[in-house]
């Protein structure tokens, strides 16, 4: 390591010395041999024990050097510019603080012999410090010269070598720690040692299982034997099981009949249906089996069924497969329960108008029927002759019997009026009566349809010998007052409009016709409620009406029928009373949408007479 | 006051207490929908009506016992582990921690369905009962394609493939067939199985498509519920007639998509029951003839399949003999009809025909049947063939000694239980309509020309082959039975044909008369065979008659409460459609039948 700092020194030394622009010159004239040198170096090179040589060649070179620098004196000015001792004669101290004299300067004549006698004289150097002269050796001259050129001053050092990496990174985050080793790494860890624990325990105890499970078959006899029942329950709420899928039937056939396969015209009409009416299935013919095509919605179909099978929800439903015979009441049989009128008997034609009201006289030899071409007729039952026409000039709405039969008096409302009317019938006696009655007693008859107001007044009819008793408002109803018994009970029927009301003989029954077609039947001792609701006609009911005597009753009604029901009535209060109906009466036709306008039993017969719009009297018998 | 007011404390009675909403059901469960849905699917829970909807009329209600029901299920249990076991594995992967993962991954929860199908159905019959949406979702699974990365997994379809097989194949070895029917949405079959009838769907055999209007995952629930179902099923068929299960079949027959047949065949020689040798003989002799490269691992196989089924055989292979007779004898009367139908008879298919179907049909009705393509038991010039089924529009090359008849023969026979006259089925022709089986036609009130046409060939049949009974050259009987009862047949088909058209001619005159069906009956004795100038005078006539009973009819309503009057009027309008039906069917017959003729004569 002295050896650089001694040339250092040098260079230093001779930075501003003249020699080096010489050195520098001679170097260039002895190029030859430096490039000689180090073509021989660079073969060298290739030899293995080449650059050893050298390295012994330089140690031998610094070794020389040493040994010079020990022989001789060596001022010890340190680093002081050498200006000072310019005018002394020495140039400095040595190591025991002698002066070191000065040497004499050469002439220049001597020089340049001595330079002309040897040929290592260009290698010689003059070393102002400690005045003297230095032979550099040929490596140090070498050295120099590489230095010269900007080289490494070594031939052997690469100044680019490849970069090797000789710090391994892997698993270290830092490349160098100098942590010291902690005592973890030398110690057996506690918590491995409770994982172990762990681990064995677990494994001991078999929740740990190294082997893969066992194979268990995946089917097995799953029903044993069926025999024993008590243990075949199933748990749980009832089931139900699905109902099954409807079966296919002819239509779904892939070559159907060709009545099954709907005709284009069919098709297209089902457009026109609602989405909930058409067809989800059109029947389609292939010829062959091969022609028919993959069902597209077979999925979307079997996905259906899925959505049915676990959302729908279920319950139990009775299937009723009845027969419909079955579900109409069992009624008695008709012929237990006869007589009742059946058949028509007799038509009583003459009217030209709708025959408005008809009334049977109490004996039941007489009928007198008012019709809206303005006439009231009398006719005898049996024969069927009209025996009298009193023509009013009005329309007759409602006519009436007197109910005893020894005064034949006719109560008849023409118009707004009412009148009464002698009927000229029986034998010579009665008539006489009538008469009288009619003549005199002018206050006898009294209406009790109406209140009696004192607006009514009491007129002579002048033509038939009659009285009319004049209303301010328009009488709707004539009805001769026969025990004076009322009844004050508030029914609720339920009806929309009723049109007609008829009480049983006994008094506790009442049936009421609607203009909604309905026939209710009041039991007063039961409830205020229809005990029942009949509907039997479409259209409104006109009339009603019980038999005195049998346990009849009727109805009649605009769409040209009149029913005729058996209507018991029990003596004891626990019975319920018994309603058959019978018969429907047909034979009238409807003028002007009107059928039947009135229906009227025989006091004492089983008899029914209808007043219809086509201006016929009938007579319904057994 | 809010509508179902409870004052606090009070508990929850009545309809409020028995059922509850599916919302909170699902609140209750403390499971998600899905898992919901699940468990119903599987354990069979279904929604029920309450008499009285508290919480609002658009609402699904759940019994509340049926709820508590799922909550007892150990199945919840599972798959609340499942979903914990797949946050798991997610979360290991998450962490890169692949040790566990897999670790995880070889060892998910599973659970087995055999606990639910004995509590859904614990005797045997319950589940034979139940079966048929089982079957007809497993056959359609079946049908969809195998693909790769489609929402269905290859395996569950191949499943499904083996188990429709396996249960076809039992069908078909017990002659439990009973009905066929070719429809446009597929084949149905019904099958009579321990007394019950069982019937299913099966897709035509074309590549179906997945749409995407289903939800799979409910599917793939039912499915799998289906599917464990109907393996334990074919396990106790199997069971029951000394197979054992599950089949092992020879692998080069389930390669040419030939199953059904391997699986007949493995069941027949399951059922052997001579002793070991000889049937070891039959089975090399059976190869020897199939295939002439016999493996070494197909006798293995064969070998393995031998030792399986030594031990059903080996403790009473006598026994068996005599069951086997025995059995043969008491087999009550369909059994045996659908064994001997083509008995004797030798089946060839063409190509073209849907030869799964037809390779189940023909075995299972006693016919002996083989197909174009490799594994077939024999070829199609084999002399002793009776029938080849093509469906095509023509033949080239025919062998005199068969006759060829389109694939819907087979059907109608089978439907007929009857060998049915193969002219109307020749190649090239088009067939007969085809009729459904599952219709009672008197019933409906309108019996298809075809299907009097069947009628009568089976009444001939019976009387003809009845007092013929013998138990001497089967073969040869058939064939005589056969051509003696074809020309009785020919000759009852014309006579029956001259009185239907008589029949038709009166029906058609009392029809213009203006009779109903009603009272024809009644009306006949007194009506004059040849009434045709004075009809009106017989109209005018019938009037009061008909008014009469129409009378008597509206007398019996106006009595009867409203309730009633609306069901019989709801009777009545069902019988009114049934009866348009049937006369728009007749009128399509008689248009089609006019404009035939009009054909006929131009």
């Amino acid at each position: 390591m002295g050896r650089p700092d001694g040339e250092d020194n040098a260079d230093l030394s001779s930075d501003d010395s003249p020699w080096s622009d010489t050195a520098w010159s001679e170097d260039d004239d002895d190029e030859g041999s430096l490039s000689f040198e180090d073509s021989g170096e660079g073969s060298g090179l290739d030899s293995d024990d080449g650059p050893e040589e050298d390295a012994e060649d330089a140690e031998a070179g610094a070794e020389s050097d040493s040994s010079e620098d020990e022989a001789g004196p060596r001022n010890t000015v340190g680093d002081v510019p050498l200006g000072w001792y310019k005018d002394e004669d020495h140039i400095g101290y040595d190591i025991d603080g002698k002066k070191i004299k000065k040497r004499d300067r050469e002439g220049r004549i001597d020089t340049l012999l001595r330079n002309a006698d040897s040929d290592t004289n260009w290698r010689k150097v003059i070393d102002a410090y400690n005045d003297e002269e230095v032979q550099i050796t040929k490596e140090e001259a070498k050295i120099i010269s590489r230095l010269l050129k900007g080289k490494t001053p070594h031939a052997t050092v690469d100044p680019y070598p490849d970069y090797v990496d000789w710090f391994e990174y892997d698993g270290k985050g830092h490349p160098l720690s100098n942590a010291p080793e902690p005592k973890r790494r030398f110690v057996p860890s506690k918590w491995e040692q409770k994982k172990v624990v762990k681990l064995v325990r677990a494994i001991r105890k078999g929740w740990i299982k190294f082997d893969k499970p066992k194979d268990e078959p995946d089917y097995y006899l799953l029903w044993g034997d069926d025999t024993d029942t008590a243990d075949n329950k199933r748990q749980g709420l009832s089931y139900i099981p699905a109902p099954k899928p409807n079966l296919p039937g002819h239509e779904e056939s892939y070559n159907p009949s060709v009545e099954y396969v709907p005709t284009q015209e069919e098709i297209d009409s089902y457009q026109l249906m609602y989405e909930e009416d058409r067809p989800k299935f059109i029947p389609r013919r292939f010829e062959s089996l091969r022609s028919v095509p993959a069902y597209e919605k077979a999925l979307r179909e079997g996905f259906d069924r899925c959505l049915d099978l676990y959302l729908c929800p279920r319950t139990r439903k009775k299937r009723i497969n009845i027969d419909p015979e079955s579900l109409k009441p069992k009624l008695p049989s008709k012929k237990d329960l006869r007589p009742y009128p059946r058949t028509c008997y007799l038509e009583f034609k003459g009217h030209s108008g709708p025959v408005r009201s008809l009334s049977v006289e109490a004996t039941g030899q007489w009928i007198a029927s008012g019709s809206s071409d303005g006439t009231i007729r009398v006719w005898e039952v049996e024969t069927g002759r009209c025996l009298k026409v009193f023509n009013v000039g009005a329309d007759v709405r409602r006519i009436s019997w007197n109910p005893s039969p020894d005064k034949p008096v006719l109560a008849a409302i023409v118009g707004h009026d009412l009148l009464l009317l002698n009927a000229e019938v029986g034998d010579e006696e009665t008539q006489m009566r009538t008469k009288q009655l009619l003549h005199i007693d002018e206050s006898a008859p009294e209406d009790d349809a109406d209140d009696t107001k004192p607006a009514v007044r009491w007129v002579k009819h002048d033509k038939f010998d009659g009285i009319t008793l004049i209303h301010h408002k328009a009488a709707s109803t004539v009805e001769w007052h026969s025990k004076g018994d009322y009844f004050t009970t508030k029914l609720e029927s339920g009806l929309r409009e009723i049109s007609s009301i008829s009480i049983h003989p006994g008094g506790d029954n009442v049936i009421v016709g609607s203009k909604d077609g309905k026939l209710c039947w009041f039991d007063t001792d039961l409830s205020t409620k229809p005990y029942k609701m009949l509907k039997n006609h479409s259209k409104d009911i006109t009339n009603v009406t019980f038999h005195r005597r049998y346990p009849l009753f009727a109805s009649s009604s605009e769409d040209c029928t009149a029913y005729v029901f058996h209507g018991m009535v029990y003596a004891d209060l626990n019975q319920n009373p018994l309603i058959v109906p019978l018969e429907i009466l047909r034979g009238h036709l409807s003028s002007d949408r009107r059928g039947v306008l009135d229906c009227k039993f025989h006091p004492r017969q089983p008899w029914l007479f209808t007043a219809g719009a086509d201006s016929v009297i009938r007579l319904y018998c057994e | 006051m809010p509508k179902h007011y409870r004052p606090a404390g009070k508990k929850k009675e009545g309809n409020a207490a028995k059922y509850i909403t599916r919302t909170k059901a699902v609140s209750y469960l403390q499971i998600s929908l899905a898992v919901f849905r699940k468990l119903c699917i599987l354990k069979g829970v279904f929604p029920r009506e309450p008499k009285k909807k508290v919480e609002g009329n658009h609402k699904t209600y759940y019994h509340m016992k049926d709820i508590a029901f799922l909550l007892h299920d150990p199945l919840i249990e599972k798959f609340r582990e499942m979903k914990v076991h797949r946050k798991k594995v997610k979360k290991a992967f998450a962490k890169k921690n692949k040790d566990l993962a897999d670790r995880l991954l070889n060892r998910p929860p599973s659970y087995k369905l055999d606990r639910l199908i004995i509590e859904r159905y614990p005797t045997f019959i319950d589940a034979l009962r139940d079966l048929d949406d089982c079957l007809t979702m497993v056959h359609l699974f079946a049908a969809l394609p195998a693909v790769e990365g489609e929402r269905v997994q290859v395996q569950r379809i191949h499943n499904c493939r083996r188990l429709s097989h396996e249960w076809q194949a039992y069908i078909s070895r017990t002659n439990s067939l009973r009905k066929t029917f070719i429809s446009v949405k597929g084949i149905y079959y019904q099958a009579e199985v321990q007394g019950q009838k069982i019937t299913w769907l099966t897709p035509h055999a074309l590549q179906q498509v997945l749409t995407d209007d289903v939800d799979f995952n409910v599917m793939l629930t039912f499915l799998e519920f289906y599917e464990t179902l109907l393996g334990f099923i074919n396990f106790k068929l199997y069971h029951s007639i000394n197979v054992n299960y599950p089949p092992i079949l020879d692998p080069r027959l389930e390669a040419l998509s030939a199953e059904l047949y391997a699986l007949s065949r493995y069941m027949s020689t399951g059922r052997l029951p001579a002793n070991p040798d000889s049937n070891g003989s039959t089975e090399d002799k059976e190869t020897e003839n199939n295939k002439e490269n016999s493996k070494a691992d197909e006798s293995e196989l064969r070998l393995a399949q031998l030792q399986h089924q030594l031990p059903a055989n080996e403790p009473g292979a006598l026994m068996h003999l005599v069951e086997e007779s025995v059995a043969d004898d008491i087999e009550d009367g369909p059994a045996k009809d659908s064994r001997n139908l083509f008995r004797g008879l030798k089946f060839y298919l063409s190509r073209e025909v849907p030869r799964e179907s037809l390779l189940f049909i023909i075995p299972a009705f006693g016919g002996t049947v083989s197909w174009e393509g490799q594994g077939a038991p024999f070829e199609e010039t084999d002399e002793e063939i009776t029938h080849q089924i093509v469906d095509r529009p023509t033949q080239s090359h025919v062998f005199l000694s068969r006759e060829y008849v389109q694939p819907q023969w087979i059907f109608d026979c089978v439907n007929a239980l009857l060998i049915l006259p193969t002219e109307g089925y020749i190649v090239g022709r088009v067939p007969p309509p085809h009729l459904s089986p599952f219709v009672d036609n008197d019933e409906e009130g309108y019996v298809p020309e075809y299907a009097e046409t069947i009628k009568r060939l089976q009444d001939a049949a019976k009387s003809k082959v009845l007092p013929l009974p013998g138990l001497g050259d089967e073969a040869q009987e058939n064939s005589m039975v056969d051509t003696r009862s074809e020309y009785n047949e020919v000759a009852e088909k014309k006579r029956k044909l001259d009185m239907l058209e008589k029949q038709y001619h009166e029906e058609l005159k009392m029809e213009i008369e203006g009779n109903t069906f009603s009272n024809i009956s009644n009306k006949k004795a007194d009506i004059p065979a040849d009434v045709e100038g004075d009809e009106s005078e017989e109209a005018k006539e019938d009037d009061p008659i008909k008014q009469a009973a129409d009378d008597a009819e509206e007398i019996s309503k106006s009595l009867m409460s409203n309730r009633k009057r609306g069901l019989l009027k709801a009777m009545e309008i069902g019988k009114e459609r049934k009866k348009s039906k049937i006369e728009t069917l007749k009128q399509r017959k008689k248009k089609a039948e006019s404009s035939a003729s009009a054909k006929k004569r131009s």
